[in-house]
């Protein structure tokens, strides 16, 4: 027996409320947003900027020749080369409560074949038990994510990097920017949603694929036309009648753009007159893909009061919006919205080219060195290394890395050695230079021995001097970076390298 | 109780080939022209050799592991030949060996050879690898000037010394060796050099400039060693003999625990004071003719002063300035060029230090002898300041 369309069961749902069935004029396709009401809260955020911010206008000075170079406003964040999308989440979720849950969000992360959520795990110290997923497939990957936290249950940990490439002379390279954020879902915090809207909708503004990893972006008109019309002032608007509030009365958006300048539009169409803080990210910093919406969402509510309904709104493939009313100072808010004037400007637009792997230089046979990982050395050390986990002896004595005989004077025998996680420790250098010799995709080479306040004593990299340099008696903290990179095997390691203790400001 | 060598090795004969860029000599020729050097100094025959010990450090980029390379080379039939490695210590290392199997009469004469062949590598020759061990996974990719350069930042530091002012003193250090070198037909760098070009030169590692850092070179040294009795009865009336060889390797304090400051060489005090105590030296600033230390970089030697005790807790760079340690002052270091110029064989290095303090107990060094030669002292480090092998030998004549 045949069935007929008409008498199957709905084979699959999309999104809250819609059903769709196949019919005999093919796939029906939803024409307004899924819609629902929760009363979950966004408990606490993160965020993490690169030090250095790349002056756009240097970088569309030096495509003069070309008339490349997009718009010259403002500036954008650059990744060290040791930076990638894991160790920006990680840096944006250092400050978050434990989760029962964590989720890992980007475009570009490092691994396709190893969960960067479980990475972020031992990253962080978590434990173990922790349920951990990544997700990708858009920029709009971390706040569906946060979405979906928010229907759920439990503690949850949305953590998004993004470090995306580019090529040279492309919009995106000089409109997109490397970053990472996070929020922290419990059922209690200081923004609590009021309503939700999703959608979902294949529109090819651009597109990245493990043929064509940089980014390929077709018209920017079509694109603002369809994005705004068909995608996301619908969602906005259908996202704050579920939460039964009028857009006009949003305090603070935070609605990821296509493209710049598409705010006025959206704001037009939807009636929500409030500032996108999400544009103004993207002029400091640029667009940070999956890691855009929630950094914005933090700086919004920095500048938000009590009471104030904030509006969070993910783009790509689709569009999620959701309404918040903030019901209490969010923690890490303040600390993202500072981070956006801490750093250094630069306008090197070759080394920009390099930091981004636009251009691959010829550093000469010192580069050229081995650097495979062992999966067995990993297994054994791996998660104190990326942990930053030394060991405390029977005299309290900490020490970095573990031995079985502690190196303390007078400790003669085997030990069971206590775990300390070395990563939020204050610390000093001792000793330290800039090696011009060794290689590195980012010279000099800086490296020395640092003091920790606990005791431990540990030799490291050091990383985000530009400018500063560092000295003996400097105070430093730990980030995540890159350890090792493997090119030849597509592998990484991380461990943590000192960075000075404070940030400069960025000037003008 | 241990007595210790003093006395018990006698050194019969040493050879050592130039050092430098050896484009066309492989570590066969190397070891073959030292070794012929010392053999004909020792005037016995290769079979009265009864034992071997070859000091190769980087085997991964130049002669290959094992000792095979050393019998090879010297077609040493049917005795025991083993390879020692130690780093930048593994000179002295071949000569420890050696020297213990004389001194335990284990053998009547042993062999010990040194040699790198590092410049067919294409750049300064010492390797940055790795092999996916636990230590890659933290441990810095630093270079050997990166790792000495952090001296200087914590000497500063801890003496209260401005940096122009030691890195003045550094400077001279390095135009000390450039001068002894001109008068050293083996050595590498022959060139004079002044102050000024030094402390204008091209920075490697901050503070070190160019000039601050050794040459790395190809080159091989060797000795061979027995007893007074069997040297006496060679024809060697006063052998210049071991005084004393004491090694001293890091077991992590330095890197680990909270009390090195980074300004000076922990295992090169212990391995002085152990060795001035094996060779009864009670005074080394009266008792030490020569020096020869390991100065891989300027900072390195200026550190090394006051670790030997041959200057007082910051009065190194002082001295140094005073011309204390030049080849006409009341002490002095390096007159063969030292690591600076005479080059760094990494493996050779220990072997060719022995050298010139052998040369000069000898009275041959020719222009550069310095006058009656009692006691000299050699001082040879491996590693980097915060992980490091020193080994320290005093060798002196017999009666």
């Amino acid at each position: 027996m045949t069935l007929t369309q008409k008498t199957r069961k709905p084979i699959y749902k999309i999104g809250h409320c819609c059903q769709v069935a196949p019919t005999n004029e093919g796939r029906k396709l939803p024409t307004t947003p899924s819609q629902s009401q929760t009363s979950r809260f966004i408990a606490a955020v993160g965020a993490y900027a690169p030090l250095l911010r790349l002056e756009r206008a240097a970088a569309a000075k030096a495509l003069t020749f070309s008339g490349l170079g997009g718009r010259p406003s403002g500036r954008r964040a650059v990744a060290g080369w040791d930076e990638d999308a894991l160790t920006l989440a990680v840096e944006a979720s250092r400050a978050l409560p434990q989760p029962e849950a964590v989720t890992f969000a980007s475009t570009s992360a490092p691994f396709i074949e190893r969960s960067q959520a479980t990475l972020l795990v031992d990253a962080l110290a978590l434990d173990p038990s922790v349920r951990t997923g990544d997700v990708a497939g858009s920029r709009r990957c971390a706040v569906s994510a946060l979405r979906d936290a928010l229907l759920g249950r439990g503690d949850t940990l949305i953590a998004a990097g993004e470090k995306r490439p580019a090529t040279a002379g492309s919009s995106q390279h000089l409109f997109d920017g490397d970053g990472g954020a996070a929020a922290f879902v419990s059922d209690r915090g200081a923004a609590q949603l009021l309503g939700h809207a999703s959608l979902s909708h294949d529109l090819v503004d651009l597109y990245a694929s493990p043929e064509r990893p940089q980014s390929y972006a077709y018209e920017e008109r079509f694109v603002r036309d369809t994005a705004i019309g068909k995608v996301i002032a619908p969602t906005i608007k259908a996202a704050c009648a579920a939460a039964g509030v009028a857009p006009s009365e949003i305090a603070r958006a935070a609605v990821h753009e296509p493209l710049a300048g598409c705010w006025r539009e959206i704001s037009r169409l939807t009636g929500v007159t409030a500032p996108n803080i999400a544009a103004d990210l993207a002029q400091a910093v640029g667009d940070l893909g999956a890691a855009h919406a929630l950094f914005a969402f933090a700086v919004a509510c920095a500048g938000a009061r009590k009471g104030d309904l904030v509006l969070l709104a993910g783009f790509g493939s689709g569009c999620d919006a959701m309404v918040f009313r903030l019901t209490g100072e969010m923690p890490g808010a303040r600390e993202a919205a500072a981070l956006l004037s801490k750093g250094v400007a630069f306008d090197d637009y070759m080394r920009f080219l390099s930091l981004t792997g636009a251009v691959q230089l010829d550093w000469g046979v010192r580069s050229e060195f081995e650097q495979k990982a062992q999966a067995t050395v990993l297994e054994r050390y791996g998660r104190d290394m990326i942990g930053f986990v030394g060991g405390r002896d029977a005299d309290g004595n900490v020490q970095f890395p573990k031995s079985r005989i502690p190196v303390r004077p007078g400790a003669t025998m085997p030990e069971q050695l206590e775990d300390v996680r070395l990563a939020d420790c204050a610390a000093r250098i001792v000793s330290v230079t800039a090696d011009r010799l060794n290689f590195t995709p980012d010279p000099p080479f800086w490296f020395g021995l640092v003091q920790f306040d606990n005791g431990a004593r540990v030799m490291m990299e050091f990383t985000d001097g530009d400018g500063r340099g560092f000295s003996v008696g400097d105070a430093v903290r730990p980030l995540l970076r890159i350890k090792s990179r493997d090119a030849r095997r597509g592998f990484r390691t991380y461990f943590w390298k000192a960075a000075p203790a404070d940030r400069p400001t960025i000037e003008g | 109780m241990a007595t210790g060598i003093k006395d018990k090795v006698a050194v019969i004969g040493m050879g050592c080939t130039s050092f430098g860029e050896h484009w066309n000599k492989g570590p066969e020729d190397l070891m073959v022209d030292a070794f012929v050097e010392a053999i004909a100094d020792a005037g016995i025959e290769k079979s009265q050799i009864e034992a071997a010990w070859m000091g190769n450090a980087l085997d991964d980029i130049n002669v290959g592991n094992s000792a095979l390379p050393l019998a090879h080379a010297l077609r040493l039939r049917g005795i025991p030949v083993s390879r020692v490695e130690n780093m930048c210590a593994t000179g002295s290392e071949a000569l420890r060996a050696a020297s213990y199997a004389v001194a335990a009469g284990a053998v009547d004469i042993a062999l010990a050879v040194g040699v790198e062949k590092l410049k067919d590598t294409g750049y300064g020759g010492l390797p940055l690898r790795t092999k996916g061990l636990a230590n890659d996974l933290w441990m810095p990719y630093g270079s050997a000037p990166g790792s000495f350069a952090q001296l200087a930042g914590a000497y500063a530091a801890r003496h209260g010394i401005e940096k122009s002012d030691l890195k003045r003193a550094m400077a001279h250090v390095s135009w000390k060796s450039h001068q002894n070198a001109a008068l050293n037909p083996k050595a590498h760098l022959r060139k004079p050099v002044d102050v000024e070009t030094i402390l204008k030169a091209p920075m490697i590692a901050d503070p070190l400039g160019l000039f601050d850092c050794c040459g790395v070179s190809d080159g091989a040294a060797c000795a061979i060693v027995t007893t007074p009795d069997i040297a006496k009865g060679l024809g060697i009336g006063n052998p210049v003999t071991v005084k004393a060889i004491q090694l001293c390797a890091s077991h992590g304090w330095e890197l680990q625990y909270g009390e090195w400051d980074g300004s000076y060489v922990a295992n090169t005090r212990q391995a002085a004071k152990r060795a001035y105590a094996e060779a009864g030296v009670e005074a080394p600033r009266r008792d030490l003719s020569v020096t020869e230390v390991h100065d891989c970089f300027s900072i390195t030697e200026l550190v090394t002063m006051e670790d030997l005790n041959l200057s007082d807790e910051g009065r190194a760079p002082f001295d140094i300035l005073d011309g204390r340690f030049d080849r006409a002052g009341a002490q002095p270091c390096q007159i063969d060029g030292g690591l600076k110029c005479f080059g760094h064989p990494v493996g050779a290095s220990g072997l060719r230090m022995a050298y010139e303090v052998y040369t000069q107990l000898l009275g041959r060094a020719g222009d550069r002898q310095r006058g009656t030669v009692d006691l000299g002292l050699v001082h040879n480090l491996g590693g980097a300041p915060f992980n490091s092998i020193a080994a320290v030998s005093i060798l002196g004549r017999l009666q």
